[in-house]
């Protein structure tokens, strides 16, 4: 019975053979990436702040964004912290001597004398004691590019608390906006609380060149300005007689220094009387106490800051702790002509924080005054959907009123400045009625954030009656839930997970995954180019043949030797 | 509220007009918001301030002293590769000592001397805080408490500590050091210094890496491989033994016997698969 047992094995064999091979041809499978912790879509809601409400005489307007900005802070910062009482200024971060504001020297009801001071703050720093960043600022979950900002001057720690990393609100990028009174006399105290030099400079606002003291007041270090050192203190003067939004931003190391962060929005407002500006718009968006003028005319009005961040060139501070190290690193051996840039914030932040915080609430049949600023070194193309705006300014100049231009993208060159008008009345031109229209740059790597999308600078502007109770937009479309998670920013999440109920986009598995031979020969490639790098071909039995004939022309040489040396000894006697 | 508005009222009285240069603050009235915090309107802040509280574990007050502190840029001099420094980076007390801090900042901007860990029933976090918004002088006092303990003292503003505003406060015999002292302790994590800038050019890297690239993806076209050793191999082995063979044959007989040779292994293989078939077929 069992007389052929190798044999019947080998038959065995023989017969699955067309069961294995069909196991093989098939192709990996789909596994679901475990997307970790998703953080919660409004994390720090405070729904007392977002009302209008009135402190110390201060009235501001309700804000019903997510992560609205602290009543508190705003009446700090249109009283000034001297005009504020103790009681309130404890609920804001700001330094006793943050804002100063006095001196009503014509009578008109407002501060005449304002005193600003600005510290030089790093952000998702390096630490010699432990492998991390801080004070922690997330642009995106999980993103933290090292960055240095100008911040109102704060007292206490860097830290929001005692637990965690998170930079306090002050602390935070962009540079915060910075509102003025045409006429006023301003002062802007840099304190470097930074390890580098830095300087200011006042970009298209009215100043002059020289100080009252005969000292530089134009932040240029090569012609009018020495360095604001570490631990120094330099006041610029400014008394702006032409109102607009312009810029202010270091002038040390400019090409590296302002696409580290070291750049803002400098608005001068018109003169009117009793009008107290809010001096700092931190974070940007919202005004929440607009000018007199601007309430004239406007609704409403929205900061929107844009800026571009190359990560190689924001890890460098990251990497090193000796400032003469960091230093080099910057200075010299990184270049910036041959960067490219990776994060693409709007006020700060990308796709998806940009909608705590940088959405534009809107209501039918208003005007929304929007200033919009690219600090980023390339040109940007931003697109308002549902939308054509008017550009009333460019650069804080107004445009000819007859000769203004309404459009839907509008491209705004690195350090230019846009005012747009944004009205809201359904009427297929201006505004296409209400719903969650997104905004944003249309360079499509600007809708990235290191080349990954969703991201960027996309956000949106949203009709109130598409606001939820915490101030999300209600969107119909696919969840936005992944967005916020590390583990989507990590690139490890695959684009269109679980978007049927059997994953047919899904994370290929192709561990221990063996291709089958194919079923027929690929035919041989004969299209041109294709034989630019020339394709492997197996030449072991060519050279196991060729080996062969080695040996035994090897051997015959051996037993021939005699004859050889002989013959070879004649031919040499025959010469 | 009319506390906070007499306190504010007193404080603008007192308080001296702002001005663009700096001035030396002496902050000699600040005013008490309880739970030891101390605060004026010109930036001096004292938190954790505790005269009279004896902690836990003291039954009195070993010692009363007072420091010196000062903080500022100039202080980081000696220190090669730091910013910001304090001019003393260790200090030593006995358990329960009253030490009264005067604390002065030597920069134009703002400083701190905070400290973490104590207990928390007496000093609000823990912490021991001391703030001068610009250039000028505080005094803060706090009784320690029992043990041998290491306190980190440091400046909390972002990168100060991390650029040289750090020290360590021991209490008895202490227990142990802290990293990143400037001058007492290395860090934790060191910075490479080696130049990172190769002397070769990208291009001559470039070129070595897409030649080594195109070597694996073409494979070795040579004809000398280790195949080819095998079969040098294989030939020295076979000749002799042909020789023996073929001796005394023709070249013609040799063929001949050459494809007699191939025909038999030719008929095993078929004999072989014929076998199998009939197994497969049984």
């Amino acid at each position: 019975m069992q007389k052929n047992p190798l044999g019947l094995l080998l038959g065995a064999a023989l017969m699955l053979m067309p069961v294995l091979a069909s196991a093989v041809v098939g192709l990996p499978k789909t596994v679901e990436v475990d997307r970790g912790k998703v953080e919660t879509v409004c994390n720090q809601n405070n729904p007392e702040w977002r009302e209008a409400q009135t402190i110390e005489g201060v009235s501001m307007q309700e804000s019903l964004r997510c992560s609205p900005d602290n009543p508190y802070a705003i009446a700090a910062q249109v009283k000034g912290t001297n005009n504020l009482s103790m009681e309130a200024l404890m609920n804001t971060h700001y330094a006793m001597d943050g804002i100063i504001k006095k001196n009503d020297m014509d009578g008109d009801g407002d501060p005449d004398l304002i005193i600003i001071k600005l510290e030089v703050a790093e952000l998702n720093g390096h630490s010699p004691d432990f492998a991390g960043v801080l004070p922690t600022f997330d642009i995106a979950p999980g993103i933290q590019p090292g960055m240095w900002v100008f911040a109102p001057k704060s007292r206490g720690m860097a830290t929001n608390s005692f637990v965690g990393t998170d930079a306090n609100p002050l602390l935070r990028a962009p540079s915060p906006v910075i509102r003025v009174e045409q006429g006023d006399i301003i002062w802007i105290q840099l304190e470097n609380t930074h390890y580098f030099p830095h300087t200011i400079h006042l970009h298209g606002v009215d100043h002059p060149w020289i100080d009252s003291s005969g000292e530089g007041n134009d932040g240029v270090p090569q012609t009018s300005d020495k360095f604001v050192l570490p631990g120094q203190s330099k006041t610029y003067e400014i008394r702006p007689r032409v109102p607009g939004s312009f810029v202010y931003h270091c002038h040390v190391q400019t090409h590296v220094h302002l696409a580290m962060g070291l750049v803002g929005m400098l608005v001068v407002e018109e003169n009117r009387p009793n009008n107290w500006v809010q001096t700092f718009n931190v974070g940007a968006g919202q005004v929440r106490h607009p000018s007199k003028a601007i309430l004239e005319e406007y609704d409403s009005e929205y900061d929107l800051h844009y800026h571009a961040m190359d990560k190689e060139l924001h890890s460098v501070i990251q990497k090193y702790n000796d400032p003469r190290l960091i230093a080099r690193k910057m200075n010299r051996e990184y270049d910036l002509t041959d960067s490219t840039e990776d994060y693409h914030t709007l006020n700060g932040r990308s796709f998806p924080y940009t909608l705590r915080e940088s959405i534009i609430v809107a209501e039918p049949d208003k005007n929304i005054k929007l200033r919009v600023f690219n600090s980023s070194g390339e040109l940007l193309a931003m697109h308002t959907h549902g939308h054509k705006a008017t550009i009333t300014h460019y650069d804080g100049v107004e445009h000819n009123p007859i000769a203004q231009i309404t459009r839907d993208v509008y491209d705004i060159a690195p350090a230019q400045r846009n005012d747009l008008k944004i009205n809201t009345t359904d009427d297929g031109f201006h505004s296409y009625g209400e719903g969650v229209w997104i905004f944003h740059d249309h360079r499509e790597k600007g809708i990235t954030t290191d080349g990954m999308n969703p991201g960027g600078n996309v956000s949106a502007l949203v009709y109130k009656k598409y606001l939820n109770e915490v101030g999300l937009p209600k969107t119909i479309g696919e969840s936005i839930a992944p967005l916020f998670t590390k583990a989507f920013h990590a690139r490890k999440v695959p684009v269109w997970q679980n978007i049927d109920d059997w994953n047919s986009l899904g994370e290929i598995d192709a561990e221990g995954y063996v291709a089958p031979p194919p079923s027929v020969a690929a035919a041989p490639d004969v299209t041109q180019g294709s034989a630019d790098i020339e394709t492997s071909e197996d030449n072991s039995f060519r050279n196991l043949v060729f080996g062969l004939f080695l040996g035994i022309f090897a051997y015959l040489l051996i037993i021939y030797r005699e004859k050889l040396s002989a013959l070879i000894s004649s031919l040499k006697g025959g010469s | 509220m009319t506390k906070y508005q007499s306190i504010i009222a007193i404080a603008l009285v007192i308080s001296p007009p702002v001005f663009a240069e700096k001035e030396f603050e002496k902050h000699n009235n600040m005013m008490d918001h309880g739970n030891g915090h101390l605060m004026d309107m010109t930036g001096g802040m004292v938190m954790g301030q505790n005269t009279d509280v004896l902690p836990g574990g003291c039954d009195r007050i070993a010692a009363t002293k007072e420091i010196t502190v000062h903080a500022g840029h100039k202080y980081a001099e000696k220190f090669p590769g730091r910013m910001f420094a304090y001019d003393v980076q260790e200090y030593q007390f006995e358990p329960c000592t009253k030490v009264t801090v005067n604390f002065f900042n030597d920069d134009d901007v703002r400083h701190q001397w905070m400290m973490h860990g104590l207990p928390k029933y007496i000093y609000p976090k823990g912490m021991f805080h001391m703030e001068l918004t610009g250039p000028g002088k505080i005094s803060g006092t706090l009784i320690f408490p029992p043990g041998d303990k290491t306190y980190l003292v440091h400046c909390d503003m972002a990168q100060h500590m991390e650029k040289g505003m750090k020290g360590q406060l021991k209490i008895g015999k202490g227990d142990g050091d802290l990293p990143s002292i400037p001058g007492v302790t290395a860090y934790v994590i060191q910075d490479d210094y080696s130049d990172s800038i190769a002397d070769k050019s990208i291009s001559d890297t470039v070129v070595a890496e897409i030649t080594e690239m195109k070597r694996q993806v073409i494979g070795n076209n040579s004809f000398f491989s280790g195949l080819t050793v095998i079969g040098l191999a294989i030939g020295l082995i076979l000749a002799p033994l042909l020789a023996r063979r073929f001796k005394g044959m023709t070249p013609a007989e040799v063929i001949t016997y050459i494809f007699d040779l191939v025909k038999q292994v030719v008929d095993v293989i078929v004999k072989v698969i014929s076998w199998l078939i009939g197994l497969v077929k049984k």
